[in-house]
Parts: structure tokens; sequence; C-alpha cells
């Protein structure tokens, strides 16, 4: 047990950072609370140099997805931790310095913010490690549980109020299916150990029981990624929530979403059946509708939108149904190679989402109404590339990746998915996907013409303004910039995801018996 | 030292500080940006690009002294690596690198140098609108280096086209720099929409060379089997061996030459980009990326030998053009559209020479041209700077004799040799004569001899209409229109008054003209454009025994050491030895005639335009004749009415075909689009009921689809087992 | 091993156990009404049989701090009903082994996390009762 924690030091470099910040955030001195973000800048930086070393576990099913999950997870996090600085506290604290206001422990929301947005990352990084169903649980809990909060004291209306309750409500309910579903998986095997669990089905094959759990299962966490039907949720929470959380909820419950039905799938292995041919029928049924049923619908609902938070929140709803398509296609015959291999493919995607879209809302989190509320109607960004040329031009390569247009990164993410999809034999969901991808043009140009086309609001109707919090600004230009230079090192980074999306075969247990 | 480098290197690979070059480049972009950023408001971007190409340069140099090998590639790192099955041209591999042989050792040493001194040039030309402006300047002027280096160094067609695009949208953004200009505007889109068409042409060509050799890096292009095999079908005569694909190739990339080099048809826009500033003129329309399009066709010179009309149809566009401009630059009156025909024109003896298979004088004639049409670029460049915008020949006269203008004198007096190719003392004489005497030599090919012929006779009336206008005769100015410009750094040069001269030579002077115009003073270059042109003017000397030696000399030399060099047996064999003309080396004989053409073309331009004339705008042999040749003369001052002819041409029924597919496209696609963009939108609207807010509503709807969805899975897979 | 093979009457101590505590809770519940004597009265009625009158609404709010106490609390529960069952096995490995040493810095680990706990409700002002 304990050489298991070799692999762990990301997380624990996490935890420790998490501690601190806990604890500093606290503090009576206005110097220590404001060194929150930089230690948990340091936190993630040490956990990205960790993981990066990270030994490889080649007894594991994706032995190679540890050090590439993590370090994936650790830089999209430092990005995340610029966008969500000071989103908390910011009024009070400045009421504080003018002394206006004495600090007082119990308003101050700082340390909670920090920490557990450490204590989610913590537990994405753990879901990336985890080896057992329980682990797996508690891996997903730990990531959902402090967003919940997040949401809730992300801004200081009742809006973002109402979002937490919904999201916790609903969030425990699908915790609850997946809980159940994973009971019944040790019910029909036995075993709360992957390999174990896998080497049972590659020996014995399906049961009814087993069945039913792992459909409970991957629907109870197609929750973590908003797939149907367990999206209703994601409007009605990026809405309500400020965009920066908004744009940490769009990656980090997606990424553990969809490293958890990763596992869970490659505990049955795609080629499952006499013929390796595919997932077992069920589930591959499942994810398959899943996978259109949430791209439609994710796109449908887009449409008429006129909140960019509730159209990016749609959007990320498609964007889960895309990676589903990866999913189903599996890693191919030949993992090495990025075309033919799903999971690379939902891996390197999980990248590109990432930049992307944390792109599009960081522009938005660094725009404020005259009024003080933050930009989200699409008036609001109307004319952006005239008046804030850096914003108004983020947005637009961000929605253009989005959209997949070529060369950005979206398309070679997209790219990835296609051809995976077509070497699988998957032809009608690539349809699907390539119908869906025209129909999502509609609502991400609009994020185009919008601000690139359209005349700004006349002077004195008092625009939007960027906010004074310098790095918003700057995470929506840098994600921007990553989104066209990170094509120059897609061969890199396709490399590597083509690596990391190596499935193992699953060995029966010696003692077993082959299977018939 | 970078000797030493270099000999480290394995064979068949360059040395990795040629990496350098377009990483300078770059690194004076970034530069520019951020000095735009902090809102610099010096000449430092100036000397940053000064410090950057200047010290590019220096690695060209070190280029050609420390590297041996006949070619070689540097790779920096893998660039694109697609594959999609095992068979051949199956993967589709390119690299982001360098491919290093003489002739792109040739091309860098004059984009660098050349680079070098016009941004030195610019640097006191731009200096009236130091700022913002003066960093975007520079900024796309670095680029434009860049991307040069990229078109010219990289080691496959895909860098070739990142190049090729990045210096056209640098020309696109130079040309319309003065973006408050509508001309300037439209004249930027003009060159960047012409430009279009030529590459789609290349981009076209570099498709099929993949899809019919299965791959773009030139080093396996040209060593392949494949071409090798066609090479030898070729030198056997044997073009019937050779598949119509292969033979398309250089068809195709030919049209993207001549987009970009500026030839018939597509050469419409050159003169147009004479709006952008005019050290943009110099290096990028007259120096350098005009000349990508000669570059292509070298760099490709094996995949144009492999077809049988390639070459000819490249040597009769060329002379063609060549002549049209010439014709077309004689009736001009704005100096720098003259020297832009004349660009034209040029361009096209170097088309002609490629075609008529001596790439060395075509190479030769590339290198010597960069060097004196970037010097009469930048000397008329001066004469706009000091007579605030006035380029009008008819305005101008006598500029000689004023003071401080010496130098510009004299060295526009040596541009102007070398275009014409004034005998033996001027580059441009040894490197025109190659292409001529060539032209004569090969088969079939006599009739371009004669049109490059009469151009050459042509050219030298145009060019020296200029200089005979402009700078000798009588002393009279008039500014032009940008005197506000001038205002606040008028002072402190050396003054003539124009008008204070014109009594003398028996005008009376116009009152209101010379009111309107009484606070303006000519100024003078200052030091570093003097120095810049003294440098080119020397280099135009320097040039000479480089390509003056026997076929080409040291050019000679380059050209044979790389890819242009494939000349097949067949063209090789009947060549020197044994074509002779009139019982004469060719050669020789023409160094005569079209030595005796030179200097018939200036006796006539002093006939005409220096002898007897009193004042600027009127010389009474020209006008004469002018008056004798009626229509000609209107028709080749309205450019023989191309453009009109296009705009009938294309522009208008393309414009009626727009109306009717917009038309079209109102009523029939937008019906059937709305229709399809408005089920998926009704579609959402039915679905977004089911997003209410309630939070009951949700979880409801979660748990009954989580049944619904296991009741469906459970259904189908029952059914299907 | 799959739970169908399991021997049920392996469960039978657990099932002996639900039974006993489901007819000891039935069986009180039942007897209570059945043998204990009923008076009602107005007294008997009141919230706190002869206990102090009940004033004001039930639906009081609180001070945030009860909660926060409550919170605490947990955390030491959780401590203790963690550290009981360590504490009892721990007692049973051999003094300076390896696994000895795990143990003890896996016990380690979790109090460390509590200090956290109870640092973070420090600052935060918990157990300051003014």
């Amino acid at each position: 047990m304990t050489e298991r924690l070799a692999y762990l030091w990301p997380e624990l470099s996490l935890f420790v950072a998490t501690c601190v910040v806990m604890v500093l955030g606290l503090s009576p001195s206005r110097e220590t609370r404001r060194l929150c973000a930089w230690v948990s800048a340091i936190g993630l930086l040490v956990a990205a140099g960790l993981a990066a070393n990270a030994p490889i576990d080649s007894e594991a099913l994706l032995p190679h997805l540890m050090p590439f999950a993590k370090l994936l997870i650790a830089l999209v996090g430092l990005v995340l931790l610029m966008l969500l600085a000071g989103t908390v506290d910011r009024d009070y604290e400045a009421e504080i310095a003018s002394g206006r206001a004495v600090f007082n422990a119990l308003r101050s929301n700082r340390a909670e913010f920090y920490s557990f947005f450490l204590f989610s990352l913590t537990g994405l990084m753990l879901t990336a490690s985890a080896e057992s169903l329980i682990w797996l649980f508690l891996a997903l809990e730990l990531t959902s549980l402090p967003t919940y909060v997040m949401v809730t004291i992300s801004t200081r209306g009742t809006q973002s109020q109402e979002a937490g309750v919904k999201y916790f409500f609903l969030g425990a309910l699908g915790a609850a299916f997946f809980l159940y579903g994973f009971a019944l998986i040790y019910g029909g095997t036995g075993a709360t150990h992957f390999a174990d669990i896998a080497g049972i089905i590659a020996t014995e094959g399906m049961n009814p029981i087993l069945t039913l759990g792992m459909i409970l299962g991957l629907i109870g966490v197609s929750f973590k990624i908003a797939a149907v039907p367990m999206h209703f949720y994601t409007p009605d929470v990026y809405q309500g929530a400020a965009a920066s959380v908004s744009a940490m909820l769009a990656f980090v419950p997606k990424t553990a979403g969809f490293l958890a039905i990763i596992v869970l799938c490659a505990l049955m292995g795609w080629r499952y059946g006499p013929g390796g041919e595919s997932l077992p029928e069920a589930v591959r049924m499942l994810l398959w509708i899943s996978a259109a049923l949430t791209m439609t619908v994710g796109n449908t609902l887009a449409l008429r939108q006129r909140s960019v938070k509730r159209l990016l929140a749609y959007s990320s709803i498609a964007h889960s149904g895309y990676m589903l398509v990866g999913v189903v296609a599996g890693p191919g015959s030949d993992p090495a190679r990025f075309t033919t291999n799903g999971i690379a493919a939902v891996l390197f995607y999980l990248l590109c989402y990432g930049f992307m879209n944390v792109g599009a809302f960081a522009v938005l989190a660094a725009l404020r109404r005259p009024d003080g509320t933050e930009a989200d109607d699409i008036d609001d960004i109307r004319g952006l590339c005239h008046t804030q040329p850096l914003l108004g031009w983020s947005m637009v390569l961000c929605a253009l990746s989005l959209l997949g247009m070529p060369p950005l990164l979206g398309f070679i993410g997209k790219f990835g998915l296609f051809t995976s999809a077509i070497s699988a034999g998957e032809i009608v969901l690539v349809v699907i996907l390539g119908l869906n991808s025209a129909v999502a043009a509609a609502y991400y140009l609009r994020l185009v013409v919008t601000p690139y086309l359209e005349r700004p609001p006349e002077r004195d109707a008092m625009g939007v303004q960027r906010v004074a919090i310098p790095s918003r600004p700057i995470v929506a230009v840098v994600s921007a910039c990553s989104v066209v230079v990170l094509v120059l090192a897609a061969q890199f980074l396709v490399t590597r995801s083509a690596i990391a999306g190596r499935v193992l075969e699953a060995r029966p247990p010696a003692s077993a018996d082959a299977r018939p | 030292m970078l000797l030493t480098l270099a000999s480290d290197a394995p064979a068949g690979a360059a040395p990795w500080w040629v990496m350098l070059i377009p990483a300078l480049a770059m690194l004076g972009v970034v530069l520019c940006t951020l000095f735009a950023i902090m809102g610099v408001k010096s000449k430092l971007p100036a000397y940053a690009t000064v410090g950057c190409l200047g010290l590019a340069c220096a690695l060209a140099f070190a280029m050609l002294l420390g590297y041996e090998d006949a070619s070689g590639v540097v790779k920096a790192w893998q660039w694109f690596d697609i594959s999609w099955g095992e068979g051949h041209g199956q993967t589709f591999s390119a690299i982001f690198g360098f491919y290093i042989d003489r002739l792109t050792i040739l091309w860098m040493l004059f984009v660098t140098s050349l680079g070098t001194l016009i941004g030195l040039y610019a640097s006191e030309y731009m200096s009236h609108d130091q700022g913002p402006g003066y960093c975007r300047f520079f900024m796309a002027f670095n680029l434009f280096v860049f991307s040069m280096s990229c078109l010219v160094m990289g080691a496959n067609m895909l860098m070739l086209y990142l190049g090729w695009e990045g210096v056209g949208l640098c020309s696109y953004l130079l040309i319309g720099y003065f973006y408050k200009k509508p001309s300037a505007v439209a004249a930027g889109k003009k060159a960047f929409i012409v430009n279009r068409i030529g590459d789609l042409g290349l981009a076209l060509g570099v498709y099929l060379t993949f899809v019919h050799f299965g791959t773009i890096e030139y080093a396996e292009l040209f060593a392949g089997d494949k071409l090798q095999g066609y090479l030898s079908d070729v030198a056997h005569g044997h073009f019937e061996h050779i598949p119509m694909t292969a033979q398309m190739i250089p068809l195709l990339l030919t049209v993207g030459a001549i987009g970009k080099s500026a030839q018939l048809p597509l050469y419409v826009w050159l003169p147009d980009a004479m709006e952008g500033p005019t050290p943009v003129s110099a290096l990028i329309h007259a120096a350098t990326m005009v000349t990508a399009g000669v570059y292509l066709i070298a760099r490709a010179y094996p995949l144009f030998q492999v077809s049988q009309f390639a070459l000819p149809a490249v040597a009769w566009i060329g002379a063609l053009t060549a002549f049209l401009a010439a014709t077309i630059g004689m009736a001009q009156f704005d100096i720098k559209r003259i020297m832009a025909y004349s660009t034209v024109s040029q361009l096209g003896y170097m088309f002609a020479g490629l075609g008529v298979m001596t790439s060395i004088g075509a190479a030769a004639h590339v290198f010597t041209h960069a060097f004196f049409k970037a010097l009469l670029f930048l000397c008329c460049g001066a004469v706009m700077h000091g007579f605030a915008g006035q380029l009008d020949l008819r305005k101008l006269s006598g500029l000689a004799k004023m003071k401080g203008w010496g130098i510009v004198s004299i060295t526009m007096l040596i541009g102007c040799l070398n275009l014409v190719g004034f005998p033996v003392i001027t580059s441009g004489y040894w490197s025109k004569d190659i292409i001529l005497a060539e032209a004569f030599v090969r088969p079939s090919t006599g009739l371009v001899g004669w049109l490059l012929l009469i151009t050459a006779g042509l050219t030298a009336y145009y060019t020296f209409r200029v200089f005979f206008r402009v700078f000798v005769g009588p002393v009279e100015y008039h500014p032009g229109e940008e005197l506000h410009a001038h205002d606040d750094h008028a002072h402190g040069h050396a003054h003539d008054h124009g008008h204070g001269n014109v009594p003398a030579h028996g005008h009376a002077p116009n009152d209101a003209h010379d009111e309107a115009h009484g606070h303006f003073h000519p100024h003078a270059p200052g030091w570093a454009i003097n120095t810049v042109l003294l440098i080119l003017a020397i280099l135009t000397f320097v040039a000479i025994p480089l390509v003056a030696l026997s076929h080409g000399g040291w050019v000679g030399e380059m050209v044979h050491g790389s890819t242009a060099h494939f000349e097949a047996a067949h063209a090789e064999g009947g060549s020197h030895g044994s074509v002779w003309l009139a019982g004469l080396d060719p050669h020789k004989v023409m160094y005569y005639i079209s030595g005796v053409v030179g200097v018939l073309g200036i006796v006539v331009a002093w006939a005409l335009h220096y002898r007897g004339r009193r004042e600027a705008a009127h010389a009474p042999a020209a006008d004469a004749f002018k008056q004798a040749i009626g229509a000609v003369q209107r028709w080749a001052e309205h450019k023989w009415y191309v453009d009109e002819l296009y705009d009938f041409l294309f522009r208008n029924p393309l414009w009626v075909l727009s109306q009717v597919f917009r038309y079209v496209d109102m009523l029939l696609v937008d019906g059937l689009v709305n229709t399809a963009g408005w089920l998926p939108s009704a579609l959402g609207g039915r679905l977004r009921r089911g997003q209410h807010g309630l939070l009951q509503g949700y979880a409801g709807s979660m748990a009954g689809g989580l049944a619904l969805f296991v009741v469906v899975v459970l259904l189908l897979v029952s059914k299907s087992a | 091993m799959t739970l169908a093979g399991t021997d049920p009457s392996t469960y039978l101590p657990i099932f002996l156990m639900l039974l006993a505590a489901v007819t000891f809770a039935v069986g009180t519940v039942v007897a209570t009404t059945v043998i204990g004597p009923r008076r009602d009265g107005k007294n008997k009625g009141s919230t706190y049989e002869s206990g102090m009158t009940p004033v004001a609404t039930a639906r009081k709010r609180f001070n945030v701090r009860f909660y926060l106490i409550a919170v605490v609390f947990l955390v030491f529960d959780i401590e203790v009903v963690f550290l009981y069952p360590w504490a009892s096995t721990f007692a049973n490995l051999e003094p300076g082994s390896e696994q000895a040493l795990t143990w003890l810095a896996r016990i380690l680990f979790f109090l460390f996390t509590t200090v956290v706990a109870y640092l973070y409700g420090f600052r935060k002002g918990v157990f300051r009762f003014d």
C-alpha cells in the first residue's frame, strides 16, 4: 500500500498547499491574506513538476494516464487560478483597506475559496490515480463537494446561492446514482479493486447485476460531465455562478467525469466479446445514445440563448457529447496512433477544451457592466473588438476554436474524435457529430460576429468596461494565444495523449480458469 | 569560428545557426510589438530592426563563407506528421526546417542586406510618423523579412507556402499603411485579391506535388526516384512517358509565380502597390518579394523540366509582360509608377530567362536588379520625401543643380544606367545580356529574343525620360500635397527657393501659385538616406564582377550548386558549342547589339526630353512626338485600358453574377437554410421548456431520464441478443 | 469470487442481531402502551412537563455559532471514532517494524488534517464567545 504513495506526490503537494491557504486566508494581516493566490500557485507548480516526473503505473489499466492527466490538471489549474483570483472578497478587502470595515474572519470567504479550489483539483488528481471503486467515489466527491460551496460564495447575489443549492442537491442525486452503480458492480463481482474487477470481467464476462451497475455508474458519472440525462443543472448553475467559477465548473468536474468514465469502460475493455469487437453491447449502446443526445440537446438549446454564460453552458454539454464519441470509439487497434485512438482523442480534447473554454469565460469575467454586475448578455460583447481589442479578439479566437475551425486547436481536437470514430466503424455517430458541428457554427459564429463585425453601442450608453483585476484579461489573452500557439506543438501533444490513452488489455487472474 | 561550426555539422545537414536568420527577424517583430505596447515614440523600432536584420545579414554572409555542402537541411521541429494508412503517399509529413543550398544563400544575401539598408533608410523616411505607426511599420517590415526567409529557406513547399502567404500579408499591410487614404486601402485590397488567384494556383500545385510525388520536402522530392526517372526520360526526349499530372504541376506553380511576380495577366496589382511608403516599394515591390515567383520556378526547376509546355509558357509570359509593361511605362508621368512598370518589365526578363533555360541569367538578373531597382526606388523616395509627395515628372526639374541633391542625382544616374544596361560599366548590362543571348540561342524562342531586345530599347527611353526631366534641365519645382507632414522639420536644412529661380528662365511667376507654396522649402535627404543610396550605388558596381565573368560568374557558380541547375542534357547539349548567330558567338554579338540599343534609347530620350526644354511641364520635342502618335500615346498612358478590360471582362460579369446569386441566395438558399436553421432552433425552443429552473423538476427529469435510459438500453440489448 | 457464491449462513449473527434490535424497539413501545397508566391533563399537554413555560415561537433563529460548534464537535468526534480502533489495533503490531511505522505515519497524517481543521476553526473565530 505504501508504495502507492509514490504516485500521489502531486496530490500531497496540493493538499499541503490547501492546508496552508486555509489558515493563511484567515490571517488578520492583509498582506498575509494576499499570499493565498501565490501559495496556491506554488502548490500547483510543484504539483505540475511532480506530475511531469510521476512514475508510470504499469499495473493500472491506463498505465500512462496519470502523468498526462495530472500535468494537464495542474497546468489548466494554474490558468484557472489566475482567473479565479479576485472573485471573492474583493469589495470587502477594499473596505478594509480604506478603513471602512474591520476584518472579520466569519465574513471573509477567501480562505475557503482558494482552499476549496485546491481541494477540488486534489480530488481531480485522485480520480486520475484511482485504483478502486471506493477511491474513485471518494475522489469524485472530493472534486465536486468544494465546487458546490464555490458556486454559492462566488457572488454576493442570490442567484449564485440558488445555483449552489441546485447544484448541491442534484449533485447529491447524481452521486447517489453512481454510488448505487458502484455498489452493484461490487455486488456483481465481489471486488472493489479495478485490477480484480477487470480480471473477473475478462474471465467470466458480464452478468446482469454488473451490467446494471455499470449503466447506473456511467449515467451517474454523466452528471459530472453534464451529459444527457444528467445535464439539467448546467445552464442554471453556470449562469448563477461567477464566470470565473463557471469556467472551472466546465473543466474540473468534466475532466473528473471523463477520467471516471474511461476507467469504468476500461474495466470491461473495448475488446469485450469473443470477436474483440467493442464494449459490451449494453454499455456501448448507452454511451452511443448518450453521446448523440448530449450533442444534439446541447447544440439545439444553445441556439436561442442570449446569455453568453448559458450559451457556453449548453456548448459545454455539447462538447461532452463530442468527447463521448471518443469514448465509444475506444483505443482502437493501434493505440500508439492518435488518429485511431479515441481515448487519446478524448484526453487531447480535454486539454483543448480546457484552454478555449477558459478563454471564453475569462473574457466574460474580465468585463463588467456599469452597474457592477458581470457581462453576460450577448449585447454586452457587441463590438468588443473595437472597444476592447484584446478581449474581443480573444473571444473571437476561442469561439472559432470551440467551433473547430482549422487551423485552431479545437480543430485538431475534433479531428481526432472524427478519425477515431471512423476507424472504429461508428459512421452514424460521426454523421451526427458532423451535423452537430454544423449546427454549433450558428451560435459560435454569433460569438465571432457580435464582437467583431457589429458596432459597439454608443459611447454615452456606457457599455461594458474592463474589471480592475489584471489577471483576467491576461488569462483571456493567454488562452486565446494558446489556442493558436499550441497548434504548433500539436504533434508533441498528440503524441503525448496517444501514449496516455494506451489501454492495457485486462489480464485474467492467474488462478482463474480460462474463458470458454 | 563559423567555419568550424559548419564543418562540425554532418554531411547533408545544414548548421543549426541558419535558423537564427528567421529567428532574428521574428525577434524584430516581437521587439517592435513591445515598443508599440510601451508607446515608444523615438526611432528605437527602426534601430532594433536594423540591428536584428544586420545580424541576420551577417549570418547570411557567414552562411556563404562557412557552408560548403551542396545542400543541407536543418530541422527545427516536426511540423506535421499525419498518416492515414501504411502505403505510399498516405503519410503527410512536413518539417519546420530549412533547406540550404546555394540558391538559398544567394537569395538570402540580398534579402537580408537590402532589408538592413532599407530599414536604415526607412528610419529617416518614416520619421514624420514616429509613434504607433512607426512601430507598426517596422513590425510589418520585420515580419516581411521573416516570411521571406521562410519562403526562401523553407525545407519544403509548405514552408514556402507559409512564407508566400506571409509576404503577401505583409505586402497588404504595408501597401495599406496609410490606411486613411482610400486609394492606399484600395491598392492593398487589389494586391491581396489578385494575389489570391496566384496563390490558388500555387496551393493546387503543392497539393498535386504531394499527390503525385508523395512528398513535398525538397530533399526527398528532388532526389526521389520518380522525378529522377522523369528527368532521364526527358533527357532522352520521351515526354510521352511522363504522366499528365506531373506535367500539370509546373503549370500550376507558374500561376502562383505570375501572381506574386506580377506577370501577365496578373501584373495589375504592382503599379497600384506604389501607394505604400517608398521603402516598402523598394524592398517588397521591387527587390525581394516580387522575385519570389522567380525563386519558386528556379527552386522547382527540375519539376518544370518534365513538362513540355511549362518553360515555353514561362518564356512567353515573361517576354510579353516585359514588352507591355515597358510600353505603359513610357507614357506615365508618376516617376514611382514608371519604376513600378519597369519592375514588372524586368521581372518579365527574369521569367523569360527562366523560360529559355538560363536559370543563371535569371538569377543574375534578380541579383543585380535587386540592388539597382532598390536604389532607383529609394532615389524616387528621397525626391518624394523632399518635395512633399511630388512625383509628377512634369512638376519637377533640374534637381541635380539644387544644393544637397548631388548624391541623390548621381546615384539616380547610376541606377538608371543599370536599368538601361549601359554597356560594360553596369551590372544590369551583364545580367540582361545573358538572358538576351540565350533567348536568341534557343531554337523556337527567337521571337522572345526580339521582343526582349525591343523592350531593352524602350526601357532605355523611359528610364532616361525620367532622368532628363527631373534631374537635369532648368530648376523648377512644385511641391506635392503632403505639406502638413513636413512643417516641423523643414528647417535646419539648406534650402533653395525654386520659384526664385523661375524668372531667370524667362517664365512669369504665377502669383497665386507662388503664394500657396510660398513657405515651402524642399529638404534635401539626411545622412541615413544618403548613406544608403551610396552603399547601394557601390553595390551595383560590386555586382559587376559577380555576374560578368563567363556565363554568370559567381552567381553562375551559386546557381550551379543548386536545384535550379538541373538542366537536362538535351537542353545543355545544343547550346553553347554549336549554335552560332551569324557565325559569331551569340553572347559576344549580343554584347554589342544590346549595348547599341540601350544607348540609342538614351539618345532618343535626350532628344525628346532634354534638348530645348525650358520648363518642367513641357518638352517641345516630346510634345510634338506625342501629337504625332496620337491615340497610341493615349492608350499607353491609360495602361492599354487593361484595368478597364478586367473590369469589363471579370469584375462586371462577376458583379452581375453575384447579384443573381444574391437573389437566389436570399430567396432559395436562405429559405432552405432558414428552415434548416429554424428546425433545431424550434426544437431548442421546445426543449427549453424543460429548463424551467425548478429543482424538483430537474431531479425528477434526471431520475426519469435515468430510468428511461436503463429501460431503453436493456430493451435494445435484449432485442439484439 | 462473487457475492452469489457466499454461504448465506455466515450472515446468521447479523440477522440475529437485527432481530434482537427490532424486537427490543418494538417490544418496549408495545409494552408501555399496554402496561402504562394514562392520565391526561393541561400540564401533561405542555411542552415541558414540570419545566419552564415555553415563550415565543419554536422557529427562532439560532446564532450561527451553535452550528459552528456542532461542526467543530464533529471534527473531534470523527477523530475519536478513528483514533479508538486505531489505538486498539496498533498495540498488536510489532514495535519498530515497517508496518507499525506506516500505521503511525498514517494516523499522524490524519491528526495533521484535524489540526488544520482546528486551526481553521480557531482562525475563523469559532472559539470566541463575545
